[in-house]
C-alpha cells in the first residue's frame, strides 16, 4: 500500500528529486498550460463564479441528507432491478466487490476510471483474491502496467512523456514503436483492451453522480471505455462515494455544466452516460444485465456533518485544483497528494489515509488560493489545507519551538516590535553597508540561498510618520494605513511613496500606532488564537468606525483583514460587529488610487519597460485586476504584460522558509518570464511579494529594479485627479 | 430558437468536436452517404439496429447492392466485425453539439460504441437548444423501468498521452450525423 513520507525533510528530498526531473518538468508545463487554456476558452461567455456558487450551493443542500438520499435512491434503483449496498469502510465496499464476483463466478473483471477504487485500493484486493483486473481508460491503464497510481484525478498518466510510454508498450507487448506516433499509441490500447472487454465477465465502473430521487447513475467520460465497461460483460459494478448521491437531475445537468469544462477543458465530454437499473445484456440472467451500486462511507457521513470540513464533499473530481497550483505544476501528482491529489487531495488525504500520510503534505500549500479561484463547487480549499494542517498539529505530542515562538511574540506587540527593531543591529555586519544580505549566515543551509533579504530599516514607519504627514484643510477622505510588518519595519520607503502621491488631494491619512501584525503569518502557522488576538488588538488600536477607508499597501494584509478576520472573530460578541465593518473598509493601495481618488494620466515620453507580478492576495484575495494595471498605463510606462502575471512568486511567507526549493522553483518561473519581456522595473503590490522577486533578481545579478506599485508610480509624478466638489 | 439557428450552432459545435453533420432530404439520402462512407473507407460490414419496415428494407437493399454484409440484430455474434453503425439518434443538443440516444437496445449500444465509423440519422424537429432543454424527457425515461442514456458528442478520444488529443480510443474514430428533413 502506497505511503507518503510523513517526515518533513523526506517529503522534501522527494520533492527535491521531482524538481530535479526536467522531464517531469516539461511535461507537466505542457499539460498545465494546455488545459488552463482550454478551460479559460470554456468559461469565455459564462459566469464561471455564479455557476461554481450554485454547485456548491446544490451540493450543500444534499450532504445533511446522504443516508436519506441513499435510501431513495435504494429503492429507485432497486425498483429498476439493481441491487444496492453499502460499505461503511474501504475495507467492505472490497469485500463487498469480490463478493459478487466470485457469486457470479467472475474471472476476468474489465474496469474504467474510478478514483473511489483507487481510495480503497481495491485493484490488489481483487488481485489477492485471483481475478484477473484490466484497467480500461489509457492512463489507467498504462499506470497499471507500470505498477503506479494515478498523478491527476481525470488525466492519470499525465506525469508520463510519449518515449517512457512507448518504451512500457515495447517492453510488455514487444515490438519497436515511434514515440512520437501518439495515434499509434492509442491503436496498441484500443487493440489490446478490446479483447479484454470482449472476455470480461465483470465490469467496474466510478460514477460521477447518482441521481437519488430516479435511481440512476451519470458516467462523464471521453475515451468510451466506460460504454464498453458497463455493456459487454454480463456483470456491472458500480462503485460510488457517497457524496456523489445528488437529489434530481437538475443538480446532476448541472454538474455536467461544470464538470468537463473545468476539469478537461471540453464544452462537453464526449460520453455522457446514463443508467438506470438492469438493462438488456444477452449473457446475463434472463438476458439482463446483473448490476450493482456499492455506496462507500469511509468517514463521509461525519465528514458531511462537520461544520468546517463538510464542504469538501462538494467536490466533484474534476482534477482543476491541480492544473492551477504552482507547486503541482513543477512536482506533479505523484508528489503533490497520496491517493487523491491536488489541493482536495491535500484535505482528503487526512480523512481517508490518515495523519501519517498528510502530515508533511498538507504543509505544501502556498495559500496562493489559485485553486479556491478555479474550483468547480467552489470550496475554500485553502482555508480547508490550513485546517487539516492546524488539526495535525493539534494532534503532535509537541508544538514545534517556532510556533510557540512565534506565538509568544505576536501575543505581545511591544516584544515584537522591539525585536524588530533592534534585528537592524542584528543584521548589520552581514549586511555590509548593503541594502540586502547576500549571504545567509550558515544555519541557514544553501537552499536558502536562491534570494537576497531586505535589511530591516534603520527608522520603521512608525518612527517617520509623525514628520511625515500634515492635517489635510478640508479633508474628503478619512483613510487610516494599516502598515503591515513589513512596511513598517523593512519597506517604510513604500508608505512614504504614498504619502507623497496624496499629499494636498484631500485624503487624511492617520496611522494608528498600536497596530500590530495583520496576524497571517499566525494563521498560516495554524497558531489561530494567536491570529485571532492580534485581530482584537488591531481593533482595538483601530476603530474602523473612525474612517472611511482602511487602506493597506501590503495585499496579504488586506485580504487577510478582509477575508479572515470577520472568520476569526465570528464568535466574539460585539467585536464580531467590528471586524465586519473594518473589512467592509478596507481597501488595497491600487482600488484606492485608481478607483477611489481617480488619477490624471501623465503627458510625455513613454516612460520604461515596466513588467506587473499580480499578488496573489489582490488578484484573487481581493479580485482586483484592472487598477493596477490602469495605473500603471496612465504612469506613462511601457507596460509589457506576460502570461503568468496572476501565478504566484513563491513567496507565501513562512512557506519560503519551509519549502525552499520549491519556492525557488517558483520564483524561477516567475523570473523568467519577467526577464523575457526585457523590463528594467518589476512592479508588485505587496511587499512580500517585492521581497521574493526583488530577492531572486538580486540573486541572479539581474539589472531590473523591483519596486512597489507606489513607490513606481510616485517617480514617474503621477498625480490624483483634482479634487471635482 | 428558430430551426435555423439550431441547426447552425449544432453544427459549429458538432464539427468543433471532430464530428461531421451534413443534411439529407430522405433517409434514402442518409443510407446511401452510410453505405459509400464505408466503402471509401474501405468496410465491408454495417450494423443497423433499430430500424423496421419500409426503413429496414431499404438499408438491406442500399447493402445488398453495395456489397456490404448487413447486421441488424444480435449484434454480440459479431462483435469484432463492425465497420459501420447506422443507427438513429432521438435528439440533438445545439449548444454542444451532442447526438442524445435512447439506448435500451443492446444491440443500438453496441453498433454506437464497437464500429470504427458511427452514422447517426436525426430530425431536424429533434433539435433542442441545450441540455436543459431535455430536462422533463429524461426524467420521465429515469422514472419508468431500467434506461441507457447516451450523451454522444464527436468521435471517442482521448489525449492521457502528453495531453496530445487522439480520435478513436475505444469508441468509434468518426461520428457523422444526417439531419434529416422532418416531413421524410
Amino acid at each position: 500500500m502506497k505511503t507518503t513520507p510523513s517526515d518533513l525533510k523526506q517529503y522534501r528530498a522527494q520533492l527535491k528529486d521531482a524538481l530535479g526531473n526536467e522531464f517531469l518538468g516539461k511535461t507537466l508545463e505542457t499539460f498545465t498550460d494546455i488545459i488552463c487554456q482550454r478551460r479559460d476558452t470554456c468559461f469565455e461567455n459564462m459566469d464561471f463564479a455564479a455557476l461554481a456558487a450554485e454547485v456548491g450551493r446544490m451540493k450543500d443542500a444534499a450532504l445533511p441528507r446522504l443516508m436519506e438520499l441513499y435510501a431513495q435512491f435504494k429503492e429507485q434503483a432497486e425498483a429498476a432491478g439493481a441491487q444496492v449496498h453499502f460499505a461503511a469502510t474501504a475495507a467492505e465496499a472490497n469485500r463487498i466487490i469480490a463478493g459478487i464476483a466470485e457469486q457470479a463466478s467472475v474471472k476476468k473483471i474489465v474496469k474504467s476510471k474510478s478514483m473511489t477504487s483507487e481510495e480503497t485500493f481495491l485493484n490488489p484486493h481483487l488481485e489477492g483474491e485471483g481475478f484477473k483486473v484490466v484497467e480500461t481508460d489509457l492512463g489507467e491503464w498504462i499506470i497499471q502496467l507500470r505498477g503506479e497510481g494515478p498523478s491527476h484525478m481525470i488525466a492519470p498518466a499525465i506525469h508520463l512523456s510519449r518515449q517512457e510510454v512507448a518504451e512500457l508498450f515495447n517492453r510488455v507487448i514487444g515490438g519497436d514503436r515511434d514515440p512520437d506516433d501518439i495515434a499509434g499509441l492509442v491503436q496498441v490500447a484500443r487493440e489490446q483492451l478490446r479483447q479484454e472487454y470482449l472476455s470480461a465477465d465483470m465490469g467496474i465502473s466510478g460514477v460521477n453522480f447518482a441521481i437519488a430521487d430516479s435511481g440512476t447513475m451519470g458516467l462523464v467520460t471521453n475515451e468510451g471505455n466506460a460504454r464498453l465497461v458497463t455493456t459487454l460483460p454480463r456483470v456491472h459494478v458500480a462503485l460510488a462515494g457517497l457524496d456523489k448521491l445528488v437529489p434530481d437531475l437538475d443538480t446532476a445537468l448541472k454538474i455536467v455544466r461544470i464538470l468537463p469544462r473545468n476539469g478537461a477543458g471540453q464544452i462537453i465530454s464526449n460520453y455522457v452516460t446514463w443508467i438506470r437499473g438492469a438493462n438488456e445484456c444477452a449473457t446475463g440472467p434472463e438476458g439482463k444485465k446483473e448490476i450493482h451500486f456499492v455506496f462507500l462511507d469511509n468517514g463521509r457521513l461525519a465528514l458531511a456533518a462537520d461544520p468546517v470540513f463538510g464542504e469538501a464533499l462538494r467536490c466533484i473530481r474534476c482534477g482543476h485544483c491541480a492544473n492551477v497550483c504552482p507547486i503541482y505544476d513543477k512536482v506533479g501528482g505523484h508528489n503533490y497528494g497520496h491517493v487523491y491529489i491536488g489541493a482536495i487531495g491535500l484535505i482528503l488525504t487526512y480523512f481517508y489515509h490518515g495523519r501519517e500520510n498528510a502530515r508533511a503534505l498538507v504543509k505544501n500549500c502556498l495559500n496562493c488560493q489559485a485553486c479556491k479561484a478555479n474550483c468547480a463547487a467552489s470550496i475554500d480549499l485553502p482555508r480547508l489545507i490550513k485546517k487539516t494542517a492546524g488539526l495535525i498539529l493539534d494532534q503532535e505530542p509537541r508544538r514545534p519551538a517556532k510556533n510557540q515562538l512565534l506565538a509568544h511574540v505576536l501575543k505581545n506587540r511591544k516584544l515584537f516590535h522591539f525585536i524588530l527593531r533592534n534585528a537592524y543591529l542584528a543584521q548589520k555586519p552581514l549586511a555590509k553597508g548593503d541594502k540586502v544580505i547576500r549571504h545567509l549566515p550558515s544555519f541557514f543551509g544553501p537552499e536558502h540561498g536562491f534570494r537576497s533579504l531586505p535589511v530591516v530599516a534603520r527608522r520603521p514607519l512608525r518612527e517617520r510618520w509623525p514628520a511625515l504627514v500634515t492635517a489635510e484643510a478640508s479633508p474628503r477622505h478619512r483613510v487610516a494605513l494599516f502598515g503591515g510588518c513589513l512596511i513598517d519595519f523593512v519597506y517604510p520607503e513604500q508608505a512614504e511613496a504614498l504619502v507623497g502621491l496624496v499629499k494636498g488631494r484631500g485624503v487624511q491619512l492617520d496611522y494608528p500606532l498600536a497596530q500590530t501584525c495583520c496576524g497571517l503569518p499566525a494563521q498560516m502557522m495554524c497558531e489561530e488564537d494567536t491570529a485571532r488576538e492580534v485581530a482584537r488588538q488591531n481593533l482595538g488600536a483601530l476603530d474602523p468606525a473612525k474612517y472611511d477607508y482602511i487602506l493597506t499597501l501590503c495585499a496579504s494584509c488586506g485580504s487577510h483583514l478582509k477575508e479572515n478576520l470577520p472568520k476569526l472573530l465570528a464568535g466574539d460578541p460585539g467585536l464580531a460587529a467590528k471586524a465586519r465593518q473594518m473589512a467592509d473598509k478596507v481597501i488595497d493601495f491600487s482600488s484606492f488610487m485608481n478607483d477611489v481618488l481617480g488619477v490624471e494620466p501623465t503627458q510625455g515620453e513613454t516612460g520604461p519597460k515596466l513588467a506587473y507580478h499580480a499578488p496573489c492576495h489582490l488578484c484573487r484575495g481581493l479580485d482586483v485586476h484592472r487598477a493596477p494595471r490602469d495605473l500603471i498605463q496612465a504612469a506613462g510606462y511601457d507596460y509589457a504584460p506576460y502570461a503568468d502575471e496572476e501565478v504566484c512568486c513563491g513567496f507565501g511567507g513562512s512557506y519560503s522558509l519551509e519549502f525552499p526549493e520549491m519556492s525557488a522553483a517558483i520564483l524561477g518561473h516567475k523570473l523568467d518570464q519577467v526577464e523575457a519581456t526585457g523590463a528594467e522595473i518589476l512592479v508588485s503590490d505587496c511587499p512580500g511579494c517585492v521581497l521574493q522577486l526583488s530577492g531572486g533578481l538580486d540573486q541572479r545579478d539581474s539589472p531590473i529594479e523591483v519596486l512597489h506599485i507606489a513607490e513606481a508610480l510616485a517617480r514617474a509624478g503621477l498625480k490624483p485627479a483634482p479634487d471635482k466638489s | 430558437m428558430t430551426q435555423p439557428a439550431l441547426i447552425e450552432e449544432f453544427t459549429e459545435r458538432a464539427e468543433g468536436l471532430s464530428a461531421s453533420v451534413a443534411p439529407a432530404p430522405d433517409l434514402a439520402a442518409a443510407v446511401e452517404y452510410a453505405v459509400k462512407l464505408t466503402l471509401e473507407m474501405g468496410g465491408t460490414t454495417l450494423a443497423a439496429p433499430g430500424w423496421e419496415g419500409d426503413d429496414l428494407a431499404a438499408i438491406e437493399a442500399a447493402c445488398a447492392s453495395a456489397g456490404l454484409e448487413l447486421f441488424s440484430s444480435d449484434l454480440r455474434a459479431v462483435a469484432d466485425n463492425i465497420f459501420c453503425g447506422f443507427t438513429q439518434a432521438d435528439w440533438g443538443i445545439a449548444e454542444t453539439g451532442t447526438l442524445v440516444i435512447d439506448s435500451r437496445s443492446e444491440d443500438l449500444r453496441l453498433a454506437t460504441m464497437l464500429a470504427e465509423v458511427h452514422v447517426a440519422v436525426l430530425l431536424r424537429g429533434n433539435l433542442r437548444p441545450n441540455q436543459e432543454a431535455l430536462h422533463d424527457e429524461m426524467d420521465a425515461l429515469f422514472k419508468k423501468g431500467p434506461a441507457y442514456l447516451a450523451f454522444i458528442s464527436g468521435p471517442s478520444r482521448t489525449g492521457d498521452i502528453e495531453m496530445v488529443l487522439t480520435l478513436g480510443a475505444h469508441g468509434p474514430r468518426q461520428v457523422h450525423v444526417m439531419l434529416l428533413e422532418d416531413a421524410s
